[in-house]
């Protein structure tokens, strides 16, 4: 195995054009100073993998020289050093001369600037030709990949073939410190998992000349972890409201009777329907802009059905604008159902769904124009609204029409208050749905978001008074559960 | 309709008299004081025809609002400003980083934020260069990159002649991808960001040479209103990443942000308003910017007339509102 | 056509060139290209202008404005698509040639069969277009739709519900007595005074605890569960009315900016 990665090592540095690694040089210890101004050594080095990644980085802990701010108060801080394998030190540079033999055989090749480093390395193999160019970026390229592979046995290798280099520094003080790498293999940090690393921290004066090493720590080796238990908080949310979802949906689905109490502003649909069949005057039922596939576009249809079989039993008339063509096709489908089940399908007609454009002001313009000519007793906005939402409910106030919008988009809602009579905010517009439609889907995952609210108002009440007791108090336990929610990666 | 004509050409042919007038005498103090007549004094008409239940056309509102933004930025009124603690909060922590820190400053924003969000985004620029901190210039948003090239060459750069490109600051411009572009520069900007805006490889760029990913960032601050924006950068980058974030944002979306404040953002600077705060702060802070560019600070004079302005005509509709109400019931 | 409407025409047609006129007489000297300059600056003042004049009422000029923008628009945004999407981000993954051929930066670590997947996900998103086999394109829709939502479902919970509840841990009785001097010091909205901090960490329990009661669909809102969802509405109209008045606040930003290219850029008089 030595033999092999010697072989390997010879054959890289014959690629090795560039300069060696620039700075850190190991700490060799010789001493040429007055022993007696050397600080003491920390102590109890350990070092271990760091939880919760994925692997390629280690951590350190130790506990500080007695000379850190005791003592002879000469540390000024903590230099971390990691024996690393020759092979390691080695690859960045053949990588250099690897990009310099990519860009020279691609077509975007130019001549380097004179002195720079790409400049050294082209003398070296300015007289090759393509072919041979090809051929030495083909060898190269096989032998940093075997390179990266064989590192875990360079590291095994310690302390043959290495050097130590600094990896980290601390400040005076402090008892821990990582050595984080990256996996990503063409990195320079790259830091392989399953190696053997050996670590040393120095205690440095403000002379950084004059240090003293620790005890050795090693072999560790880093990997990585399945789960970050930092984020238990989240996957138990996940697994509680993933159960509460199904377990409430499946429970409508075998029509179970699930309590969704009545919102104010529905109950005023009923009314302004039959204020409408007093008056004369249509009603005009508008979702928005929204697609067939957004959720509150589907709560409108639920909602519109409901609109629509009251319209037929009572024999008012309804225009239902629409914005898009694939919601316009599933609101007459809506449409057509609530007539047939209201019991007068005669009374239907396709127009009562019709498109308009899908330019949204254009949409505006003709809808306004729509309530100032037809005076709909009620305006009814169910969907996805955007900056539309003042514009028409400003005019259908003008019009003077009743009005009732719901949308979850928060930034219309104040819109909508300030100018309709009944607003369905946010979730009311679900809940709305849930309570017309039955539908198990919805009504389950209301039911399975009240369920989430109670919990979130007794976890509030429940932390607000550990909190509030815990931390006067210093009860660990307490804290551990207001750490809880804490989520840390 | 007639009558609500008359009236408009009134007001038109009285506000080209006095623009006239002040253009003729460019006396600032005289073209306050016209502005200023001229908006109260026909306030104080509004409100004496609203008593007489007469309604208002709605384009005399528009006329009103056009004169008291458009009055103050001809004959400048300013006002001194108090900063509040969102702002502060952000203020300070620029301020109490130790120089050579590296910022991220993100410009998340299109032209039609732009009169409301880059004032702010300039403000702390010049307050993180003249800090001495290393800053990171970015977009999310593909019209945000010539913004931000604006604010670099236009304003910023001629400030700090002796600032240098992938030293002291770096561009590293747009990448498409949305929220997709914060997962990955949360650990990885070289994969996401291989090169700055001209063509210099990330891995040759001084800044870069301790900072791999947001995690080795000090601050970010993202200016925006719009998504991606400021809640992404707190969701994606500020939350798993625990790196510090601010928000400058377009006044719509501020209330949305504060239940992030202070625990998941460092502060917020909320419109026009915020971006007045941060720049009275560092002229406080700092005398020798006292001659900068203050676009915010100049803003709020407009703002406060305007404001007047909308704040009478709501009470004018609700005693028009209540008149009708009481003389329906009289019915 | 209207008199009334040939008169205006023609008078914005005269404003027009007039300012063209001056506008590139006044760049003459500080920029090269002097006339089209004043012809775009003039050109944007003239679209400003024309957006503003719907205020009035509806006119053909602010259809104009807004034709153009529409369209300048997914222009805009189609271009930007392809070049900062396809060729910056995907191109250079995918095969050299086509790199060179855009003249964009090589990824090294790039080149690889995985990001085929993408290319085919993207055609088979287009097939939509067709009518036949349009359904194919549910399949990526699909693809993106589980994926953002799987994302964003872990990354809400955490910030947006997680950290939110662990940050109504507010104390409610105030900390570090130091006296009732101490105690009512300090009384601006900045909440740095005690008694200032102590009223603001009620509103936030009382707001969280009340709104989450208004939301809550399983009862019937009577008794002291009613009067909790009332404390609730009233804090939700509290912040609707507080963003409604920001709201108010960003427009007029947008306007002071407007106005102010009219009179800097355009009319020079500032």
């Amino acid at each position: 195995m030595k033999l092999k990665l010697l072989v390997l090592c010879l054959l890289l540095s014959c690629f090795s054009v560039a300069s060696a690694q620039e700075g850190t040089s190991p700490p060799e210890d010789t001493l040429l100073f007055d022993s007696t101004l050397l600080p003491a050594p920390v102590t109890n080095l350990v070092a271990f993998d760091t939880e919760n990644d994925h692997g390629h980085a280690i951590t350190l802990e130790w506990e500080i020289s007695v000379d850190d701010g005791a003592g002879k108060q000469s540390v000024a801080m903590y230099e971390v050093f990691r024996w690393v394998p020759d092979l390691m030190t080695a690859i960045p540079s053949f990588r250099d001369t690897l990009d310099y033999l990519k860009l020279r055989t691609s077509s975007s090749w130019s001549e380097p600037e004179p002195g720079s480093r790409t400049d050294s390395i082209h003398s070296v193999f300015a007289k090759l030709d393509m072919a041979q160019l090809e051929q030495k970026k083909e060898t190269l390229e096989r032998t940093i990949g075997q390179a990266i592979r064989d590192l875990p046995a360079a590291h095994a290798a310690y302390p043959e073939n290495g050097s130590w280099q600094q990896v980290a520094v601390a400040p005076s003080g402090s008892v821990t410190a990582e050595d984080v790498g990256t996996k990503e293999k063409d990195s320079p940090d790259y830091l392989p998992d399953y190696s053997d690393f050996y670590y040393r921290v120095n205690a440095v004066t403000a002379d950084p000349d004059i240090r003293t090493p620790s005890e050795i720590f090693g072999p560790v080796q880093s990997y990585g972890q399945w789960f970050n238990l930092g984020r238990l908080a989240v996957f138990v949310f996940v697994m509680i409201f993933g159960f509460l979802t199904i377990f409430f949906v499946s429970h409508a689905r075998r029509g179970a009777d699930l309590y969704v109490r009545p919102l104010a502003g529905i109950e005023a649909v009923d009314d302004a329907i039959g204020r409408a069949t007093e008056m004369g005057r249509p009603i005009l039922y508008v979702m928005g802009l929204g697609t067939a596939d957004q959720i509150a576009t589907i709560a409108s249809f639920t909602i519109l059905g409901r609109v629509a079989k009251r319209v037929a039993e009572y024999q008012t008339k309804l225009m239902v604008p629409a914005y898009e063509s694939v919601v316009m096709a599933v609101a007459q489908e809506v449409v057509k159902t609530a007539y047939y089940d209201a019991g007068r399908p005669d009374d239907y007609k396709e127009d009562i769904v019709f498109f308009v454009t899908s330019l949204q002001f254009a949409y505006v313009a003709a809808v306004n124009g729509l309530m100032l000519r037809e005076l709909p007793a009620t305006n009814v906005y169910m969907g996805k609204f955007f900056a539309e939402s003042l514009l028409l409910a400003e005019t259908g106030a003008v019009a003077g029409s009743i009005q009732i919008a719901g949308t979850d988009e928060i930034a219309q809602i104040p819109f909508f208050i300030v100018a309709c009579d009944y607003t369905l905010i946010g979730e009311e517009l679900y809940a709305a749905s849930a309570y017309l439609g039955r539908e198990p889907i919805l009504l389950g995952s209301l039911k399975a978001q009240d369920w989430a609210k109670a919990a979130v108002i007794i976890l509030v009440l429940a932390g607000l008074i550990l909190a509030n007791l815990g931390v006067g108090n210093d009860w660990a336990w307490a804290n551990n559960i207001v750490d809880f929610f804490r989520v840390v990666d | 309709m007639g009558k609500v004509n008359l009236t408009l050409l009134l007001a038109a042919v009285a506000i080209v008299i006095i623009i006239a007038i002040a253009l003729i005498f460019p006396l600032e103090r005289l073209g306050q004081l016209y502005s200023l007549l001229l908006i109260f004094g026909g306030l104080v008409a509004l409100l004496l025809r609203s008593i007489f239940a007469k309604e208002v056309d709605r384009r005399i509102i528009f006329l009103f609002i056009f004169v008291a933004v458009a009055a103050p930025l001809l004959f400048p009124i300013t006002f001194s400003e108090k900063p509040t603690a969102v702002v502060k909060a952000v203020f300070d922590r620029v301020e109490s980083l130790p120089p050579g820190s590296t910022v991220l400053l993100s410009f998340d924003f299109d032209p039609a934020m732009a009169p409301e969000v880059q004032p702010m985004a300039n403000a702390i620029s010049r307050h993180c260069l003249k800090k001495g901190h290393k800053v990171i210039f970015m977009s999310l948003w593909a019209t945000g990159q010539a913004l931000l090239t604006q604010s670099l060459t236009n304003t910023i750069l001629p400030e700090f002649p002796e600032k240098q490109d992938g030293i002291d600051y770096v561009n590293i411009g747009y990448k498409a991808g949305n929220e997709g572009v914060l997962n990955v520069i949360v650990s990885n900007f070289e994969k996401m960001f291989p090169t700055d805006v001209n063509s210099v490889p990330l891995g040759e760029i001084e800044i870069f040479d301790d900072i791999r990913s947001c995690r080795d960032l000090d601050f970010i601050v993202s200016f925006g209103g719009g998504l991606p924006g400021s809640k992404e950068w707190v969701l994606f980058v500020g939350d798993p990443g625990g790196v510090d974030v601010a928000a400058g944002v377009a006044a719509v979306v501020a209330p949305q942000l504060y239940p992030y404040y202070p625990a998941q953002l460092v502060g917020i600077l909320g419109g026009v308003k915020g971006a007045a705060e941060y720049e009275f702060s560092l002229k406080e802070t700092y005398p020798d910017l006292k001659d900068m560019d203050t676009p915010g600070l100049k803003m709020m004079g407009p703002q406060t007339l305007a404001h007047i302005v909308i704040i009478s005509f709501i009470v004018i509709g609700n005693i028009i509102y209540f008149r009708g109400r009481r003389k329906e019931k009289g019915q | 056509m209207r008199k009334v409407t040939i008169i205006v025409m023609a008078a914005v047609i005269v404003l027009f060139l007039a300012s063209w006129i001056l506008k590139a007489g006044a760049f003459q000297g500080e920029h090269d290209h002097y006339i089209i300059r004043g012809f775009l600056v003039t050109f944007a003042a003239f679209l400003t202008l024309a957006v503003m004049s719907f205020l009035y009422q509806d006119n053909p000029y602010y259809k104009f404005a807004e034709h153009l923008f529409v369209g300048v628009s997914a222009a805009f945004w189609m271009c930007m698509g392809f070049w900062t999407t396809i060729v910056q981000n995907l191109v250079p993954r995918l095969s050299t040639s086509l790199a060179d051929f855009f003249e964009v930066p090589q990824r090294a670590e790039g080149l690889n069969f995985f990001f085929y997947t993408p290319v085919i996900l993207g055609i088979l998103l287009l097939l939509r277009l067709s009518r036949k086999i349009g359904w194919i394109s549910r399949w990526p829709l699909a693809f993106i739709v589980g994926t953002t939502a799987g994302l964003n479902f872990i990354r809400y919970l955490r910030s947006d519900f997680i950290k939110q509840i662990s940050s109504t841990f507010v104390p409610l009785l105030g900390r570090d007595w130091e006296g009732i001097g101490a105690f009512f010091s300090n009384l601006d909205l900045s909440a740095t005074g005690q008694l200032v901090m102590m009223v603001s960490n009620w509103v936030i329990f009382l707001g969280v605890f009340c709104g989450l009661i208004y939301f809550y669909f399983s009862r019937e809102h009577k008794g002291v569960f009613g009067a909790g969802s009332r404390v609730g509405i009233w804090i939700l109209m509290i912040t609707f009315g507080a963003s409604f008045g920001y709201t108010v606040m960003g427009r007029i930003s947008l306007l002071v900016g407007r106005i102010t290219f009219l009179f800097r850029d355009w009319l020079e008089l500032i």
